[in-house]
């Protein structure tokens, strides 16, 4: 009797993968020069430090080599073919109406008005290299919360000099070549200034949608959330597919003061010819708490590391993540940890699924410093193979300076044990069933820290159809 | 100060199969050793057969050992045959001995494997033992490494080994401090069913440095690894050990896992782990895990009770693991470093009366 195979299918990107013309389009010349990053800082009539800023990480970025002995290959990345800066003709609008037809399409069908109206306080909607949409609830403004751009924060006599206060200092444009990369060309991102005490009953989401072929996006997010703050914070981001590469080199620095909190939430859903080097870094005070919430299934090749610094004392983090990795996927993802202060707490669940060749490397640090006194840690990697073409490593490290540290880590690597779907049958579970409430059970931690709508697509994205009878 | 003409730097030395970020400083470690100083002679050679073994120091430490060791040694244990007594590889480190040990376990067979490093610090030297094992079917080995050198010596420690279907393979290792001791031993399981267990206890003081790198290769249908690492840094000893598991296409029914446990006692220890899974296989299991503490408040509660200061109870697990190696020590070689390393760490006295006890419950056995 043939019978047929339990299948998980492949991520679900019809929903991400359709085009629009780029006619019309501002498009600079493919390649890195001084006067391609010149051009970008004219555009947007920066203040001389940010041009100057911008020339030196360009020959940071040509000067820095890439590490040869650990991540996946990027060989197929050539910078001379990748257009720096691609921008729609429209100019950044605070109403949907002013936006352009087929920009404000994209972004209907990618659910973000929508969610706009029900459930966030404010959203940025990034299309190629330029904040199309921007705005915010009125009541959110009046309780002083700034978010907007960096450009145009860099316009107002009144932020510009907070933006050049914080602005590079917590991703040092010398941390590797793609940082340097990404300050020589960065253009667009969001600035949010929390003052101190707010706390955001809703969050705000910046969107980015990368839609030109054979293009970078390096944005730049910017969050300060001052003594006693709560945001957060959602991150979403996609592409359609073309057969030529795309890059995203993006950078998020946050800047969570004292007893603040800052929860991130990010849903990542690059097509499969996107190389995301992307770069997050959170710096946390005392008694201040970051969350992190990842979730990764598109990219061809992703190096993707969240840091978090517990620079003070009684100061923690989560961090909870999911990688989804299938054909032609290498995702290189895990997240860093840099206990400085005493007292400190930081816990870190990851999940990665592998299936139909693709590569999960689930890559941690944990660094306990001399002074991190009472520090605790603990970390849990959990991977799961669904066939056997893929391929999952885990590669974590800790370097522990504190003898009053307690630093703990587990790994487990596998797949559905037959046990476990033999033991769900025999209490009238079918095959499909049994794998289904395991892969379910699988990603449920960090779908339930998503919010609803995010939870949503990612089953949507995990779409699960299990068919068959044991094989 | 060394003279720069008469030694030779030695990178990437005990790296991994996989690597993570350079700037953690854990990727490997760089030794500074004697030149090659026998250019012009003919070296002695195991059979070509070892020279495809990977060892867990890598090729430039084995090419170095080759070339340097005053000999090569060539055991065959013939097939089903239970060798008596152990091979010994003694290594004087005071005089900066270099052994090269080839040893081919034919099928069925049983042996058991010692080497012993150490000396009293007469001298800044450095020492090294290549230890090379072909396990063929059904074979049984067991390999015990005891080093405690001098402050101001440097051992390097390199192990490989090939067990073939249904071996058995056992490697018990004590690092008991010294200046820079580097340990690298790489297991390949590679036929079906064959089983590994590596097994590490340590102790690094002053400005002890330790290196360290497990590889389990796991190739064979079937086959099982255990590798279980724990130890005690104190004072400003520094301390790197990789551990992988590496779970290779074909695999299939494979389970491997691997455990450290650390005491961190001293203020200004440095302690790097990398426990390392890689998995190319979906019908396997791959389990690793990593405690790094100091000795809780709970459980020092509980000593407290008991009028143990947390100096008494610190103690209590230096001495734990010195009689462990002191009893588990085979032969006489290893025995003697590791009474040796018991002086000079818990004294004379209680070294001892270890010996003493070891001695009267093989006096009880007998």
């Amino acid at each position: 009797m043939t019978k047929e195979r339990t299948q998980v299918a492949d991520v679900d990107r019809s929903l991400y993968d359709f085009t629009k013309s780029e006619e019309g389009y501002e498009r600079y010349a493919d390649g890195l020069t001084p006067d391609i990053v010149r051009a970008i800082s004219a555009k947007k009539d920066e203040p001389q430090w940010m041009l100057d800023l911008r020339l030196k990480a360009l020959d940071e970025y040509h000067r820095r080599p890439m590490a040869t002995n650990w991540g996946p290959s990027i060989a197929g990345l050539d910078l001379d073919h990748i257009s720096t800066y691609v921008s729609p003709k429209t100019k950044q609008a605070s109403s949907w109406d002013d936006v352009p037809a087929d920009i404000k399409d994209t972004f209907e069908r990618l659910g973000i008005p929508e969610a706009e109206r029900e459930s966030l306080a404010g959203v940025g909607a990034q299309y190629d290299s330029e904040i199309v949409y921007h705005n915010m609830r009125e009541e959110v403004a009046k309780q002083g919360v700034v978010y907007t751009t960096i450009e145009d924060a860099l316009h107002d006599p009144t932020w510009e000099p907070v933006v050049h206060e914080y602005f590079g200092t917590l991703i040092p444009m010398t941390d590797h070549k793609f940082a340097a990369l990404h300050y020589a060309v960065w253009s667009g991102g969001s600035f949010v200034y929390v003052p101190a005490g707010v706390s955001l009953d809703y969050p705000l989401q910046s969107y980015f949608r990368l839609n030109a072929q054979g293009a970078g996006q390096f944005e730049h997010t910017l969050i300060i959330v001052e003594p006693g703050a709560n945001l957060h914070f959602i991150e979403g981001c996609s592409a359609p597919k073309y057969y030529e590469a795309n890059l995203h080199a993006g950078a998020v620095e946050l800047f969570v003061k004292d007893g603040a909190r800052l929860r991130y939430s990010t849903i990542e859903n690059w097509s499969k010819n996107m190389y995301n080097l992307n770069t997050k870094r959170a710096t946390v005070g005392a008694d201040a708490k970051m969350e992190w919430v990842s979730g990764s299934f598109g990219s061809h090749v992703s190096y993707l590391y969240p840091t978090t610094i517990l620079a003070g004392d009684r100061s923690s983090c989560e961090f909870t993540g999911i990688t989804f990795s299938g054909a032609t996927q290498d995702l290189d993802t895990g997240c860093k940890v840099i206990l400085n202060g005493r007292d400190t707490t930081a816990s870190v669940s990851t999940k990665s699924i592998s299936k139909d060749g693709g590569i999960n490397t689930f890559r941690s640090s944990v660094v306990v410093g001399r002074h991190a006194d009472n520090a605790r840690c603990t970390v849990s990697c959990q991977s799961l193979m669904l066939d056997n073409i893929s391929r999952s490593d885990t590669i974590p490290a800790m370097d522990v300076r504190n003898p009053t540290a307690s630093v703990g880590h587990e790994a487990t690597i596998g797949r559905i044990s037959d046990d476990t779907i033999l033991y769900l049958m025999s209490r009238g579970c079918s095959e499909q069933e049994a794998r289904t409430l395991v892969v379910n059970g699988f990603a449920n931690p960090v779908s339930k820290d998503l919010p609803m709508e995010y939870a949503v697509e990612m089953n949507n994205l995990i779409k699960l159809e299990m068919e068959g009878a044991i094989g | 100060m060394a003279d720069e003409n008469a030694t030779v730097v030695l990178d990437r030395v005990n790296e991994p199969p996989a690597q993570t970020w350079n700037r953690l400083r854990a990727n490997d470690i760089t030794l500074t050793v004697p030149k090659i100083s026998r250019k012009g002679d003919v070296y002695f050679a195991l059979p070509q057969l070892f020279s495809h073994i990977e060892c867990g120091m890598g090729e430039k430490v084995t090419s170095w050992v080759t070339s340097q060791a005053a000999d090569a040694r060539y055991v065959e244990v013939p097939a089903h045959t239970v060798r008596e007594e152990p091979i010994v590889v003694a290594v004087d480190t005071d005089k900066g001995e270099v052994a090269d040990t080839g040893v081919m376990v034919r099928a069925g067979a049983t042996v058991s494997i010692v080497v012993a490093a150490g000396g009293t610090n007469a001298a800044a030297t450095t020492s090294a033992s290549l230890l090379r094992v072909i396990a063929e079917e059904g074979a049984t080995v067991t390999i015990t490494e005891v080093v405690g050198i001098g402050s101001s010596q440097q051992h390097l420690e390199s192990v490989g080994v090939d067990a073939d279907d249904d071996a058995r393979v056992e490697v018990r290792q004590y690092a008991l401090g010294g200046g820079t001791v580097a340990f690298g031993t790489a297991v390949s399981l590679s036929g079906d069913r064959a089983r590994a267990n590596v097994g590490l206890r340590y102790f690094a003081d002053g400005k002890d440095h330790l290196d360290v790198n497990h590889v389990v290769r796991q190739r064979g249908k079937n086959t099982i690894a255990h590798v279980r690492e724990n130890g005690i840094l104190d004072d400003a000893a520094e301390k790197a050990l990789r551990a992988t598991i590496d779970l290779v296409h074909g695999a299939r029914g494979s389970k491997g896992d691997e455990a450290e446990s650390v005491l961190v006692f001293g203020d200004d220890v440095v302690n790097k782990t990398v426990p390392v899974i890689l998995c190319d296989e979906d019908d396997v299991q791959g389990n690793h895990g990593a405690t790094i503490g100091t000795v809780g408040p709970e459980q020092m509660d509980y000593l407290a009770d008991r009028g143990l200061s947390r100096k008494d109870a610190e103690a209590l697990f230096v001495r734990a693991l010195f009689e462990d190696a002191i009893i588990n020590a085979p032969e006489a070689h290893a025995h003697d470093v590791a009474v040796r390393q018991a002086e000079r760490v818990l004294g004379a006295e209680v070294a001892h009366d270890f010996d003493a006890s070891v001695q009267l419950a093989e006096d009880e056995e007998a």
